[in-house]
């Protein structure tokens, strides 16, 4: 078991060391399970793996634009920041850029004023999808406990692997290599894994991991290992990081010899947990990240298309379509994302998370034409997709009768004793009618209520309004 | 009544499969499309003789719960002889 001592400027906090990004100070990129890595685990281990090694690739999104544009190796480039209109902004800037003194977050203007020569990409959000895709892809086949953090960085569960692959080494190792496979060298070289037990552990020591040498933290390694790291590498809110390196306090053995209570006093519920990190205490296991099959639609345009009107009108007929596939089983849907390939090149998108499951054209499309407002397509666009990619239980079924309340109770179908037809039950007759040719539906009649012959007193009458 | 058009009269009764004892009482029962089942009990009894002066009626009503639990209203039709079930 190899340790190794974590390199300060190597976490991904310091942008001044390799190439950067306008990700949040800490580096917890983007995507899924991005900002939730370790926040939401609980610090008992009840279910996942325990063993983590953390596979990351720093600008990640920046480098795959490289390999599919290599004569941009020897320039300065800059991808420019997603899902904003106006004031655009820059992302990741590589190294060359960088050393013009271009950073992540800066605007387009004060980018260009610095490093005429600056070469600016509009993100490709979809393609950089298709890669992380296919690298999880990949390492399910080495193990089945996945969980991504982000389009760079993904967490692998290794319990039990031991007598599979090896060592803790060749287990990592055994990873890193498998990306030869989808991924050119440059990107799998500058690749760094770290393998500890807990997430958090586990993305410390890649963070301070040199490419392609991947640093393993074992059990009892573990708290003189984040003794010498950074506070910055905590998963904390920045502004934490920012009052606790005010207060002299650099690395996590320092934030050690606090007292809890006097951190909890400071720092609220985050000062305990803060700690709980700091000493090793808090182990977040992997736990298997689930996905479900995305139902996706598109549709190509005959010429790109700008206007707002259209591509609403094709947004609803695209729900409409995807809606329909047998494949959602009658599941409502939680999450939908509108994506669109751009003329000449690039992609966009936006997505939503709905309110309440539902699975109803209008509820679904507003948010999304509410988010195509905020921040449209910055250019033409050549195919507008949809993909439902999150559901939820089987869709509401709306009542055949209005609800209503007459003096607190409930008067749903008193209409239609009273001779009265619901405008829900009618429109549902005529559905049904267009489906089937004919009503399908009765009325219970009274024919002779007090016969002693069972068969005389009621009748079905044929119910079509 | 089922002459009407659009009207389906409700709890028509259908011809089932019983077998009794030697005082007519049944004690098997054959339900359309179900395997027989035992009579455990006969909870009530009833008698209808009724339109004599058109189209007569004589029905022997028996509640039996069957060995499965489940309640089942039979009637043997005096006239034909035949064993029916229905829908109360």
């Amino acid at each position: 078991m190899s340790e190794s001592h974590p390199r300060l400027q190597r976490v991904p906090t310091h942008h001044g060391a390799g190439w950067a990004s306008a990700d949040q100070p800490t580096g917890w990129a983007s995507g899924p399970g991005a900002g939730s890595a370790f926040l939401s685990a609980s610090p008992r281990v009840s279910s996942g793996s325990r063993q983590a090694l953390c596979l990351w690739l720093p600008t990640f999104e920046l480098r795959l634009e490289l390999i599919r544009s290599p004569e941009l190796d020897s320039t300065s480039i800059a991808l420019l920041s997603p899902g904003e209109s106006t004031r655009r902004t820059t992302w990741q800037v590589s190294e060359r850029a960088h050393e013009a003194g271009v950073r992540p977050g800066q605007l387009v203007s004060q980018a260009v004023s610095l490093c005429p020569s600056l070469t600016l990409l509009e993100p490709d959000p979809a393609h950089y999808d298709a890669a992380v895709n296919s690298m999880l892809e990949l390492l399910s086949e080495i193990t089945p406990v996945l969980e991504p953090a982000g389009r760079g960085r993904v967490f692998l569960g290794m319990d039990g692997l031991g007598r599979l692959f090896g060592s803790p080494e060749r287990q990592a190792k055994r990873a890193l290599r498998s990306l030869f496979r989808i991924f050119p060298a440059p990107l799998v070289a500058a690749t760094r894994a770290g393998m500890s037990p807990g997430k958090f552990g586990a993305w410390v020591a890649a963070a301070s991991a040199r490419s392609g040498e991947p640093v393993i933290v074992g059990e009892s390694g573990l708290t003189p290992f984040l003794a010498r790291c950074p506070v910055s590498s905590l998963p904390v809110d920045p502004l934490i990081v920012q009052r606790l390196e005010r207060l002299g306090v650099h690395t996590l053995g320092e934030l050690r010899r606090f007292p809890e209570p006097s951190l909890i006093s400071q720092f609220g519920d985050e000062g305990r947990s803060t700690l709980a990190w700091a000493t090793g205490r808090r182990i977040d296991p992997v736990r298997p990240w689930h996905r479900p099959e995305p139902i996706r639609v598109s549709l190509d345009f005959p010429n790109p298309v700008g206007a707002t009107e259209t591509l609403h009108g094709a947004l609803d007929r695209l729900i409409e379509r995807a809606l329909s596939r047998p494949t959602r089983r009658g599941r409502s849907v939680t999450g939908v994302r509108l994506g669109a390939q751009l003329e000449g090149g690039g992609s966009w998108f936006v997505e939503t998370v709905l309110r309440e499951p539902t699975a109803q054209r209008e509820r679904i499309a507003s948010p999304l034409r509410a988010k195509m407002t905020i921040s449209p397509p910055p250019k033409a666009v050549d195919t507008l997709i949809v993909e439902l990619t999150q559901f939820g239980a089987p869709g509401t079924q709306t009542g055949l009768f209005d609800r209503r309340e007459e003096n607190g109770r409930a008067a749903g179908g008193r209409e239609l004793a009273r001779g009265e037809v619901p405008p829900s039950l009618r429109d549902a007759v005529k559905e049904l009618k267009l489906r089937l040719g004919h009503s399908p539906l009765y009325r219970v009649v009274e024919v002779d209520p007090w016969s002693r012959i069972p068969e005389r007193r009621h009748a079905l009458l044929s119910f079509d309004p | 009544m089922s002459d009407a058009p659009g009207l389906r009269p409700l709890g028509r009764p259908r011809v089932v499969t019983v077998h009794t004892d030697e005082h007519g009482e049944p004690t098997h029962v054959r339900l359309p499309g179900k395997p027989a089942r035992t009579v455990e009990t006969v909870c009530e009894q009833w008698r209808i003789d009724d339109e004599w002066w058109r189209q007569p009626i004589s029905r022997e009503y028996r509640v039996v719960i069957l060995d499965d639990g489940r309640n089942v209203t039979l009637y043997h039709d005096l006239l034909e002889g035949n064993w029916y079930v229905q829908r109360g």
